[in-house]
């Protein structure tokens, strides 16, 4: 038997929860803290809203990750890495977005970073 | 077997060759993925794990211990061809999916048919990856959840639709 009946509800069940999850990791879209880490230790953190410019950061080592900041989005810019993986996830600018190099184990993540306040109600 | 060849063999040397046989099977479907450029739906990373027909079919075919070593030699042969994190990864993946598909396949009156297998193998050979991925760097990878439970759940109707296709040529094979 190729497709039974569980099979759809399997399939319908994985897809919802995949649905689910990516309208809870996109619900807050905009400017957020780009926070780059290597081996679970924090090397930069960038405020991707008030970012002026263009900035590349070299963060040498075995691979070379060169890493583009620009006003609302950060990259992996380039890695001598084999699978460029991180290289090919583009710009990220949302919070909850993220980008790693696995072989140089670098992540780029954006969180929300604080919460500031719109306006004061009288 | 076609026994015009009379080459009596063992039960024991048959199923040695077909398990070597599937194995080579394995490491060739990988190798091919390795040199498809990546498909721009993609996400970064994701494969079709064209490879995981094979342990699919190994474990329901020949049974729990060849699809381990299947896919134990594909994550040695991962190690060999693309460093240590790949080798992690595909021993991770193949050998969680290996295990999840077994299971299903002794749950009373096998609950799901050939797609639902493949999807199931693939799920758990991507929460694998994504486990070994989360511990080798930083909880950020788990941001990739939604995509690969979407890819796992694609390449696992491939996985079931291709099985099918191919299950009438390897039971030509079959060791009596």
């Amino acid at each position: 038997m190729i497709l039974k009946k569980k099979d759809l509800f399997l399939i319908a069940f994985f897809l919802c929860l995949a649905a689910v999850l990516l309208l809870c990791f996109n619900k807050n879209a905009g400017t957020g803290i780009a926070v780059v880490e290597r081996n679970g230790t924090e090397l930069y953190r960038f405020d991707l809203g008030k970012q002026k410019g263009t900035q590349v950061i070299d963060l040498g080592g075995e691979y070379h990750v060169k890493l583009l900041v620009e006003p609302g989005a950060i990259s992996f810019q380039h890695s001598d890495c084999h699978d460029q993986i991180c290289v090919r996830t583009g710009k990220l600018s949302k919070p909850g977005q993220a980008a790693v190099c696995l072989p140089a184990k670098i992540s780029v993540r954006i969180t929300e970073g604080q919460k500031t306040i719109d306006a004061f109600t009288g | 077997m076609n026994h015009t060849t009379n080459l009596n063999l063992s039960p024991r040397t048959r199923s040695i060759a077909f398990n070597g046989l599937l194995t080579a099977l394995a490491l060739v479907l990988s190798a091919i993925e390795l040199t498809l450029p990546p498909l721009p739906l993609l996400p970064p990373g994701a494969k079709l794990g064209l490879s995981n027909i094979v342990t699919m079919y190994a474990t329901g075919a020949v049974g729990l211990g060849p699809a381990l070593c299947i896919a134990l030699i594909k994550g040695l042969f991962a190690g060999v061809t693309r460093g240590f994190t790949a080798m992690l990864m595909s021993l991770s993946g193949g050998l969680l999916s290996t295990l999840v598909m077994w299971l299903l396949l002794r749950v009373n009156g096998s609950p799901f048919g050939l797609i639902g297998l493949g999807v199931a193998g693939a799920l758990s050979h991507n929460a694998a990856q994504l486990f070994v991925a989360f511990l080798l760097t930083t909880p950020a990878v788990l941001y990739y959840l939604p995509w690969l439970i979407l890819f796992g759940v694609l390449s696992g109707i491939v996985t079931g639709l291709v099985l099918r296709v191919m299950m009438p040529l390897l039971n030509k094979f079959t060791i009596d």
